[in-house]
């Protein structure tokens, strides 16, 4: 298939096809238009996720993602993915593993028993930062590709593992290592014709991640709630993410601090992509927006 | 290891050994040329005296000292060994007096520590033996030996046998070489008037040298001069410095140059051209004016252009938190009293002029920068600082916030004579803060790579003092104070820190991790991890000041170029000896003075100056100084006249002139700092460099790579 040259493994993670096949599909979607090609990396197993695994064996972690990374590996070509717990464990072992031959010889011992061995040949991205990278698609390519301008307002959630640590991060931009204050995804979503709101605390967790989520539900709860209230004080008709579990904790959580709290916001939370495919006039049924716990109707209803 | 050191050896042995035997010919050909007092020694007929330093267990507890010495008996150069505790006592100095004329040595090799250290030390004792002070190799075990391979008894031996060797290869080959003197011009030049630039001149002038006092912005005063109080004693800045200021202003042995830059810098010391390039000032001096005819006029400071300019632009003394005029004057005390034309924002209406009026005819509209030349003996740096861009620390939201502020704002604002008359206001609103929360260390003391490493030194201070301001001026003011430790370090310090607890200003220690505005009150939250208590913290405060860390100031980095002076990794400039020469650097005639070298509060900034003021002076009173005699010699017999060496020259230090009839090189030798450019590289081997002669060089390297075994 001719796509203009750019062509990605397509790491999907769990949460994603799982949970949100919108995100998923909208990813593989909304990418094609933009000239990405994402292949299905074939054979590829949780990321697995870096707080549940990280925490209690980091060489589980690092034999596991470097599992992933080989499958790519052998089929020649670059990591794409959508999940901001995805890219901590396969960007951050890939670099580690590139810089580091005592750890790279370790996790090559592991992987020989399945007759597989980390070369160190490929590298990761999140399809965000493809998306932002005029080299890639960029901003005017995004806009271009535009049929129905989203009129609303956006709260967006970049995530924790997407931008930190920050001195183990090495995105392309300059404009991608402000961490604290961080603007690219807002103007990703400005693209779409849409107005992102700044809001209080942007940068603070959604509540799920390190754990928090499977180990102290109403902790994690009272975490997002925190955020929710920041999103909905400054207007936000929607909130974006580039996450899935971020997308999942803003998205149930809401149901699940309604039963907790007794508090209800409704507003409904899209992967970035969703958002995208809608800009680009595509169903909601085609997104599986219906498969959301917060209903995306009213939102839809203004936008289209 | 070993192994692969052998390999090089071999492969490099053929190469080696024959330069080596060209050596001592070249050495034999170059004697003539040499001055006639001259004795040129060959290694056959040397006798090495080679003494090795224990310094305490510095370098005894890593390396086996007898087996040195026993190594260093076998060289064949050698004619005496000895060891002791300390070199540089007394009683080891005379060891190598001693041996000189016992043992008839010819050159003396000291294996210690390093030149920067105690080469001087040792040059003199060899002296007071009776031998040439240039006689004289440091072999340099402790710095890069016995201090790194700790851990290595048998390799840092291996190691110090090695560096014997090489030293004693040189010494075989050194010759008597003798300092040249030149006289010192009798003046002094200070770059940057802020307290430090101020006091330095204050004490050369006192001291009867002529100095320039070079200052980039229209007035002198530097920093102090927008502090509102001074810490511990809470003496008002400006009261303590404007006398210091109308005494600049008025020494007869300043000569003050405001709103100028340093150029270029040529020469040495003693010696030094200095070209200031004197900005387009617009306005006159009645000095200036009387040069030009006019009687009786030149710049009053009566305030009368201020008035009618019509253009308006944010004053830099005031942070930008009061207008100025494009005719301007920073605040009511500069020194000089004389206005500013800001180019830049001038649209040149002249209404100014008419203002002035055809007396005082102080403004020149047409006024353009002027290059004034200077012939100084000796120069001090004391450029000062500037505020870290504290906005590049994302978290606490400076320049995004309204009421998050820096100390050097809160400074002004706080001040009488500021933008607000004292009021503190939080900028938001102009309403009276009445929670404030001061933020330590903010960028200092950080590693993450976005903020400094050092300490800043004088803001735990200046913010106990802030504390106690507000304390003072709001009657029911809280301040907070985040902070990681109390740096209180000075004289009265701690029993200010005391006074301001007592006063009840609360202290929690903790980092702040991260501010958030309330977009409605735009009120701050601060969060933070009280380390005491062991639990998060969020305070509500009404503004925020951050004790931003400080940092080289933006010029700082361009002017040590043009003097040749060296910096550390943190952009501060390089004191020759961090305990033992604190105001010299390692190019002779510059010393620094202030902050420039470091952060300091103002004692120890005006301790600095004049250290550095009586540094820079004694070459002046001393009338002469002796070069270094480390310069090229050209071998005229051997010299083509190419001139290749005469482009290479990076200090413009060689020619070639007509002689016999043919071109040949010559050096003047004050300018040449023995660099070895033009040596390396004449393709007829006609250049001698004195002190690190091909010959001595050759023996070096193969004595390294043949190992003794020629």
């Amino acid at each position: 298939m001719d796509t203009g040259g750019h062509e990605y493994a397509f790491y999907l993670g769990c949460i994603a096809p799982n949970r949100y096949p919108g995100a998923e599909s909208s990813a593989v979607k909304t990418s094609k238009k933009l000239g990405i090609n994402l292949v299905d990396l074939k054979g590829a197993s949780c990321c697995p996720a870096p707080g549940a695994f990280g925490s209690i064996d980091l060489n589980v972690w690092y034999a596991m993602a470097a599992r992933n990374l080989v499958l790519a590996e052998q089929m020649n070509m670059d990591i794409a993915l959508i999940c901001n717990g995805c890219y901590k464990s396969i960007w951050e072992v890939n670099h580690k593993l590139k810089h580091n031959a005592k750890l790279r010889d370790g996790v090559n011992t592991v992987l020989k028993e399945i007759d597989m061995q980390y070369k160190g040949t490929i590298n990761v991205y999140h399809l965000a930062e493809l998306y932002y990278d005029p080299e890639i698609a960029g901003i005017p390519a995004i806009e271009d590709s535009v049929k129905t301008p989203l009129d609303a307002k956006i709260a967006v959630h970049y995530g924790c593992h997407l931008m930190k640590p920050r001195k183990d991060r090495e995105f392309k931009f300059e404009s991608q290592s402000k961490t604290e204050q961080p603007m690219w995804i807002d103007e990703l979503v400005q693209a779409l014709g849409a107005e992102p709101v700044q809001y209080r605390n942007k940068m603070q967790c959604c509540g799920a991640g390190g754990g928090v989520r499977g180990y102290d539900i109403v902790h994690s709860l009272d975490i997002t709630n925190e955020k929710l209230i920041n999103m909905r004080e400054a207007g936000a008709d929607a909130i974006t993410e580039v996450c899935p579990f971020c997308q999942l904790q803003f998205d149930r959580g809401q149901i699940e601090i309604q039963e907790k709290f007794g508090v209800s916001y409704n507003i409904p939370v899209l992967h970035y992509c969703e958002l995208l495919g809608l800009a680009q006039g595509m169903s909601p049924q085609e997104l599986a927006l219906d498969l959301h716990g917060i209903s995306c109707e009213p939102f839809l209803q203004k936008v289209l | 290891m070993a192994a692969a050191k052998k390999t090089t050896k071999k492969e490099a042995a053929p190469k080696a050994a024959k330069v080596a035997k060209e050596a001592p010919a070249q050495a034999a050909e170059k004697a003539p040329q040499a001055s006639s007092q001259q004795h040129t020694v060959s290694a056959k007929d040397a006798r090495i005296g080679v003494f090795i330093c224990h310094c305490g267990t510095n370098i005894a507890g890593s390396m086996d000292i007898e087996a040195v010495q026993n190594y260093a008996k076998s060289l064949k150069e050698v004619a005496y060994v000895d060891n002791y505790q300390y070199m540089c006592s007394t009683p080891g100095q005379k060891k190598i007096d001693d041996a000189i004329k016992d043992h008839k040595l010819t050159g003396i090799v000291v294996a210690a520590c390093t030149p920067r250290l105690h080469e001087p030390t040792f040059r003199t004792a060899t002296k007071e033996g009776g031998l040439n002070p240039f006689r004289f190799e440091m072999a340099n075990i402790r710095d890069q030996n016995s201090w790194v391979h700790m851990h290595d008894r048998e390799g840092s031996t291996e190691k110090a046998k090695d560096a014997v060797r090489i030293a004693v290869a040189k010494a075989a080959l050194l010759e008597d070489l003798f300092p040249k003197s030149v006289p010192v011009e009798k003046t002094a030049m200070v770059v940057g008037a802020g307290v430090a630039g101020m006091q330095a001149a204050l004490d050369l002038a006192a001291a009867g040298i002529k100095t320039y006092l070079i200052e980039k912005s229209p007035t002198i005063g530097g920093r102090m001069s927008q502090l509102d109080k001074t810490f511990p004693t809470l003496d008002c800045s400006q009261c303590i410095l404007t006398p210091k200021m109308v005494d600049v202003g008025r020494s007869p042995n300043i000569e003050l140059m405001t709103y100028s830059d340093v150029e270029s810098v040529e020469g040495y010391i003693g010696n030094f051209d200095v070209t200031i390039r004197k900005k387009a000032r617009g306005v006159l001096t009645p000095k200036e004016a009387e040069a030009r005819g006019i009687v009786g006029g030149g710049c009053n400071g009566c305030g009368d252009c201020d008035a009618v300019c019509p253009v308006v632009k944010p004053n830099p003394f005031e942070l930008g938190m009061k207008p100025r005029k494009a005719i301007y004057i920073y605040h009511p005390q500069v020194v000089p009293l004389i206005y500013t034309i800001d180019f830049e924002s001038c649209v040149k209406c002249g209404l100014c002029v008419t203002a002035c009026g055809p007396e005082k005819r102080a403004i020149d509209l047409e006024s353009q920068d002027e290059l004034i030349k200077v012939k100084v003996g000796t120069a001090i740096l004391a450029t000062g600082y500037d505020i870290f861009p504290i906005e590049n620390k994302e978290e606490w939201g400076y320049k995004r916030y309204d009421n998050v502020i820096t100390s050097l704002e809160f400074e002004r604002l706080i001040c009488a004579s500021g933008p607000t008359g004292g009021h503190l206001i939080r900028p938001s609103d102009g309403e009276t803060p009445k929670k404030i929360a001061f933020i330590l260390c903010a960028g200092s003391r950080d590693n993450t790579g976005i903020g400094k490493p050092y300490c800043s030194r004088f803001c735990c201070m200046y913010s106990l003092k802030h504390a106690h301001q507000i304390t003072e001026k709001i009657p029911g003011a809280q301040a907070y104070i985040f902070y990681m430790d109390i740096r209180s370090f000075g004289k009265m310090y701690e029993e200010f820190y005391y006074r301001i607890q007592d006063e009840g200003t609360k202290f929690i220690r903790g980092r702040v991790s991260n501010i958030q505005e309330d977009p409605k009150t735009k009120n701050l939250y601060v969060m933070a991890d009280d380390t005491l208590l062991d639990r998060p913290m969020k305070l509500e405060a009404d503004l925020v000041v951050l004790a931003a860390a400080i940092q080289p100031s933006a010029d700082t980095n361009r002017t040590r170029k043009l003097f040749g002076v060296s910096c550390s990794m943190d952009g501060w400039l390089l004191e020759a000896h961090p305990k033992l020469n604190p105001c010299g650097t390692t190019t002779a005639g510059v010393f620094l003075a202030g902050v420039c070298q470091g952060p300091k509060d103002i004692p120890d900034t005006v301790a600095s100056a004049e250290g550095a003021a009586s540094a820079a002076s004694i070459p002046i009173h001393m009338g002469e100084v002796e070069l270094e005699p480390y310069f090229a010699m050209c071998i005229e017999e051997k010299c083509a006249g190419c001139g290749m060496c005469v482009n290479l020259c990076p200090y413009s230090a060689l020619s070639l002139v007509e002689k016999d009839g043919r071109k040949v090189m010559q050096v003047t030798e004050a300018k040449c700092k023995g660099c070895g450019t033009c040596g390396g590289f004449c393709p007829g081997g006609a250049i001698w460099m004195q002190h690190f002669a091909t010959p001595q060089i050759v023996a070096q390297i193969d004595a390294f790579l043949l190992g003794g075994e020629q």
